[in-house]
């Protein structure tokens, strides 16, 4: 492990900073912008004048990851960085380690945030919406942002204090594990929950209860048109415009 | 038109929108979450709970992965919301229908969103040019100044967005609603589960878990035998 140099009010402002990596991100070089003003002033500490235009200048490189999982990356990189200052040598270059680690660390945030608890925990809320309850958007927001803040803080926080070690310190997690977990509980709630909304419609409907399990083949098959590049937009649209026809013909 | 209740939906979309990329990513700019808290600032917040979670299932499955922009799902929520609790009122319509509608109507002109964050996006790389000069320059404190603009850039996003979903849907429903809310209130409770379903069938189409079908299928048949016999 390296001596820390960087001060808790620096690390403070890096992982505040860090909310905002993406303020800036564009088609060139997407968070590259982001991770050098992330950076900035622990890279303010570290260097002077030519050093730190040269530190600038490594990190306005192409970068992308995962936002959530940045922190870890960043946090490695800060201690990658103040090993390089202090004239020691590494054997894993800041740049060379960056470019190892950002596609990884997209795909598994990726999967796992986005594909993962993002869905699962809409999917849990979604229950308390068509119940009318306001605790929708709360428990939503509580069940994302806890691992969510988890990671962005942690991850830093442990990236800088173990350097390179901290990449199998996120491994032990399993998060493509967890997130294939997460999108089968996904999938399974989004199947009650639409038993539920049948259920009430055709009991409001007065319409023979047994006709609720037509839902299955029709959400079999529209997943087939979307797989087929039918645009679940288009689809909506084509279904409501389908309902409000018969309607039309039937009055 | 009444520009209050526009201006504050103007006010939420702009500080939400920016949740969606450039800054927190709390996931407050999630139709479940946005819509609701328009809908209170409005007045009525469970007609913006009611558009969230519509909205919410239909793109439950879009992931913001790298360079792919999704539909902007914040201002069609926040404008569907905007929209309902605006002409509801005026038109002297009732809720219910009129949401639907709404949301009928935003969603389509949600794909305008990608234009206008591409548009960011696009905008945002003469920061990077910006602020490599600056490097060059040893004008370090010119690089943080040059990122944080890029919010501005996505907070004109959203706006614009924003003001096309609520003025073109505003022209639209206003010729089209008295006329259209009746049939849809007949078969609201048709329309309703469109949007579930389609969502789901979205989302099965794109999880990428070998055994999805059959997880949804056993626990939709499990679930419906279940509240059937009860």
């Amino acid at each position: 492990m390296t001596q820390s140099r960087l001060s808790a009010t620096v690390m403070t402002r890096v992982l505040l900073r860090s909310l905002l990596l993406q303020a800036s991100w564009n088609f060139e070089r997407l968070q590259s912008l982001g991770v050098a003003y992330v950076l900035a002033p622990a890279l303010h500490q570290l260097y002077k004048d030519e050093d730190l235009a040269l530190a600038y200048a490594r990190h306005l490189e192409y970068f992308n990851t995962h936002p959530f999982l940045a922190g870890t990356v960043l946090g490695i990189t800060l201690s990658l960085e103040e090993t390089r200052s202090q004239g020691k040598t590494c054997y894993l270059e800041v740049k060379e380690f960056k470019n190892m680690i950002m596609a990884p660390y997209a795909a598994m945030g990726d999967a796992f945030f986005w594909g993962g608890v993002r869905p699962l925990a809409a999917a849990i809320a979604l229950f308390f919406a068509f119940r009318g309850s306001l605790w929708a958007p709360v428990v939503f927001l509580l069940l994302f942002n806890l691992p969510h803040f988890w990671f962005r803080v942690v991850g830093l926080l442990r990236g800088y204090t173990l350097g390179l070690r901290a990449i199998d310190d996120i491994g032990r997690y399993h998060l493509p594990d967890l997130a294939i977990r997460c999108k089968e509980a996904t999938v399974i709630l989004l199947g009650a929950l639409c038993a539920y909304l049948c259920f009430i419609a055709l009991r409001t409907e007065e319409v023979a209860t047994g006709w609720g399990l037509a839902a299955l083949p029709l959400v079999a098959g529209g997943g087939w048109l979307i797989r087929k590049g039918v645009s679940a937009l288009m689809l909506v649209l084509t279904v409501c415009a389908l309902v409000l026809s018969l309607h039309h013909l039937m009055e | 038109m009444p520009w209050t209740e526009l201006s504050i939906g103007g006010l939420v979309a702009v500080l939400v929108g920016l949740d969606r990329t450039a800054a927190l990513q709390l996931m407050i700019s999630r139709p479940l979450v946005a819509a609701p808290l328009t809908g209170w600032l409005l007045g009525d917040a469970l007609a913006g709970l009611l558009i969230g979670a519509l909205v919410e299932l239909l793109w439950l499955g879009r992931l913001p992965v790298g360079a792919a922009i999704p539909p902007d799902d914040t201002q069609v929520a926040i404008g569907a919301t905007v929209l309902t609790l605006t002409l509801g009122p005026q038109l002297a319509l009732s809720e219910f229908p009129l949401a639907l509608l709404c949301t009928l109507v935003a969603i389509p002109l949600g794909k305008v969103g990608q234009r206008f964050d591409r548009l960011a996006r696009q905008r945002n790389g003469q920061l990077l040019i910006c602020a490599e000069a600056a490097v060059m320059t040893g004008d370090f404190q010119r690089i943080p100044r040059q990122h944080l603009l890029g919010l501005g850039h996505f907070a004109l996003a959203s706006f614009a967005t924003y003001l096309t979903i609520v003025l073109c849907g505003w022209g639209l429903l206003w010729l089209l609603a008295p006329t259209l809310v009746g049939p849809v209130g007949d078969v609201g409770n048709w329309l309703w589960l469109v949007f579930p379903l389609v969502g789901t069938a979205a989302l099965l189409s794109s999880i990428n878990v070998g055994r999805a079908l059959t997880l949804f299928a056993a626990a939709f048949t499990g679930a419906f035998l279940m509240l059937w016999l009860l």
